[in-house]
């Protein structure tokens, strides 16, 4: 049976520190290939570190870049997803994650989601990505990547599963957090991560390879935890939390065919349908459509009227003409 | 079978395993990015600077620990048997710095006036703790000198979210490991770790007088007050349904006013913002970077 070879490089890169990482990620990518690696996946930002602040305009590489040329070389006969701080022509900053495969930048992928909440500052220092592309690889399967918050909407992977891809990398610098006694691995992020890729995997009925780094950014420390998970949602590998190193997971291509075959759940899946309903609530969010399933006084977006009208700034009404207001409800 | 040494509430009860890993992790991160592998920290005899010293010596080994015992004559001799015995246990390098004649040499003696004048004689107890505090700061970030290594804060997240901690004082440190535990958790990881039991059962005691304990000067159970903060600042609970669970919603309130007022204590002081890029406005790189390291 035909098997693929994928190395989860859990690495801790080194903040803003561009050349010891490119030589990490050098002697890494020669370690996978002693190792009898296919594909090597390394996590976001695994070349600058993560919690750059204004470092990300000091460690920004164009596509061009020379010093991504030499990594690429380092790719013959090789798959790998590398992760670094893209300048565009026009000079906008993008997380991003490039395919690179037998010495040439086969696809790269721009961040999509930045979150800015919490702990995280990320549109403040990046422009987000606007598009998502499955690609083929050199593997003979579709690639689909994301980038951490890239996988926490739910439509990311199932578009990545539409548009081909048969195994879903997620690249993450996930700062652990929430730490409890009350969940499996006593930190409240990585319970979490865990139940999303093995649903992602189950629904999309793709591998999952979830490539999480190790290491400390200034407050942050960062729990690695990456795995393997199958397309029946299992996890045919999951790497210790916290520990650096290079793991090797043996994948069966054929487990794509099986599980697809057996719960056809892609098959069914309706694009043009979620198309449709999409377009629709779209329009009613924005207040250009009726909802015809909410109660009247609703806002643009809910289905319940408050239980107190709420103001009404000009131009905000989309109802106007109908009983809007909540007070005339069984008047 | 000893009986539990402390109370502590189901919901903030952690994987001590996992804190320990991430707190080794946080420790030596710290210092390698500045390039030191050495740390210093002033041990009181207390719970919280106990755990630290044993998290430390777990990161980087007790040979690289400097602990600093740092008495004023009215402290406890208590205080120190407890320091001692983390020092004997752990096999740390320790120094004693009596301060009684820095904080004396400031306020004076019944016999001699100090440097403060006439208006240090009848100082209050407030003044001289703050002050005692100031001086131990001093004292450590002279030993970081000398010893070649980063002051490790001990403060606990509850001391700082209500501000019972002295600015530019006990809260002065290059990093500080245990600043998101409350005192709950932190007396959970120190008898995961092996703090001393004594250490661990005592009282808790800024030791400013003798008798003093915390809980008698803030007039709250440390459990009481850790689950407040906890379901207030971390799960955003309002008063309303803080008193829905069960608490005096006075006392929630009470505790809401010690976070507000205490709130500039847990931030970098403004600068007035007036050229184009000002530190912690608009120039905002990571404390550490490349070349910024000890070389």
């Amino acid at each position: 049976m035909q098997t693929l070879r994928v190395a989860l490089a859990q690495v801790a890169p080194r903040l803003g520190a561009l050349d010891a990482n490119l030589g990490m990620h050098h002697d890494r990518l020669r370690e996978a290939r002693d190792a009898g690696a296919d594909i090597v996946v390394f996590p976001e930002l695994g070349l600058t570190g993560y919690q750059l602040q204004d470092l990300a305009a000091e460690v920004a590489m164009r596509l061009d870049d020379r010093r991504l040329a030499t990594l690429a070389g380092e790719t013959r006969g090789l798959s790998a997803i590398v992760s670094f701080v893209e300048e565009s022509g026009d000079h906008r900053l993008f997380i991003a994650a490039a395919l690179i495969e037998d010495g040439e930048i086969r696809h790269v992928h721009r961040k999509l989601f930045l979150p800015t909440y919490g702990l995280f500052d990320e549109r403040r220092f990046f422009a987000p990505g606007d598009l998502l592309r499955a690609v083929p690889s050199r593997l003979g399967f579709g690639v689909g990547i994301g980038i951490c918050e890239d996988f926490w909407h739910l439509p990311v992977p199932q578009l990545l599963a539409l548009d081909g891809a048969q195994v879903l990398v997620n690249v993450s610098s996930s700062p652990g957090r929430d730490l409890a006694a009350t969940n499996e691995v006593g930190l409240g992020t990585a319970t979490s991560w865990r139940t999303l890729m093995r649903t992602y995997a189950q629904l999309t009925t793709s591998f999952v390879v979830f490539c999480n780094r190790v290491g400390v950014d200034e407050s942050i420390s960062f729990w690695g935890g990456s795995e393997v998970i199958a397309p029946t949602g299992q996890a045919v590998f999951s790497a210790p939390l916290h520990d650096e190193g290079l793991f090797l997971v043996d994948i069966a291509p054929a487990d794509i065919r099986r599980e697809r075959i057996g719960l056809p759940l892609l098959r069914d899946e309706r694009p043009e349908w979620n198309l449709r309903e999409l377009r629709r609530v779209v329009a009613e969010r924005a207040g250009l459509a009726e909802d015809a399933t909410a109660d009247p006084g609703a806002e643009a977006g809910l289905d319940v009227s408050p239980a107190e009208a709420p103001s009404e700034p000009i131009g905000f009404d989309a109802h106007r003409g109908r009983t809007t207001r909540p007070m005339d409800k069984g008047a | 079978m000893t009986a539990q040494a402390f109370e502590l509430p189901d919901e903030l009860a952690i994987d001590t395993d996992v804190a320990r890993r991430v707190i080794a992790g946080f420790i030596r991160g710290q210092l390698e990015q500045a390039g030191f592998d050495r740390a210093v920290l002033g041990l009181s005899g207390g719970i919280d600077s106990a755990l630290v010293a044993y998290l430390v010596a777990e990161a980087i080994g007790a040979d690289r620990l400097l602990t600093v015992l740092m008495p004023y004559r009215t402290s406890s001799p208590a205080s120190r048997a407890d320091a001692e015995s983390v020092v004997a246990d752990l096999g740390c390098r320790s120094e004693l710095v009596e301060i009684t004649a820095m904080v004396d040499g400031y306020f004076g003696t019944d016999e001699v006036a100090g440097a403060a004048g006439a208006d240090g004689g009848p100082a209050s107890a407030l003044r001289r703790g703050n002050f005692a505090a100031r001086m131990r700061m001093s004292v450590l970030y002279d030993r970081s000198v000398t010893w070649g290594g980063l002051v490790v804060g001990t403060g606990n997240k509850t001391e700082g979210l209500i501000g019972y901690t002295t600015l530019f004082g006990d809260s002065a440190c290059a990093f500080n490991p245990i600043g998101d535990l409350y005192k709950s958790q932190v007396r959970q990881l120190s008898v995961a770790i092996g703090v001393p039991d004594a250490i661990v059962r005592k009282a808790p005691s800024a030791d400013l007088w003798p008798g003093q304990t915390d809980e008698d000067e803030g007039g709250f159970s440390y459990p009481l007050l850790d689950r407040i903060l906890f379901w207030r600042v971390d799960k955003r609970r309002s008063v309303e349904e803080m008193a829905d669970m069960g608490f005096d919603a006075g006392t929630v309130e009470r505790v809401d006013r010690m976070i507000a007022t205490s709130e500039f204590k847990r931030q970098v002081p403004p600068i007035a913002k007036l050229g184009p890029r000002t530190a912690g406005v608009d120039y905002l790189y990571p404390r550490r970077r490349p070349g910024s390291a000890r070389g």
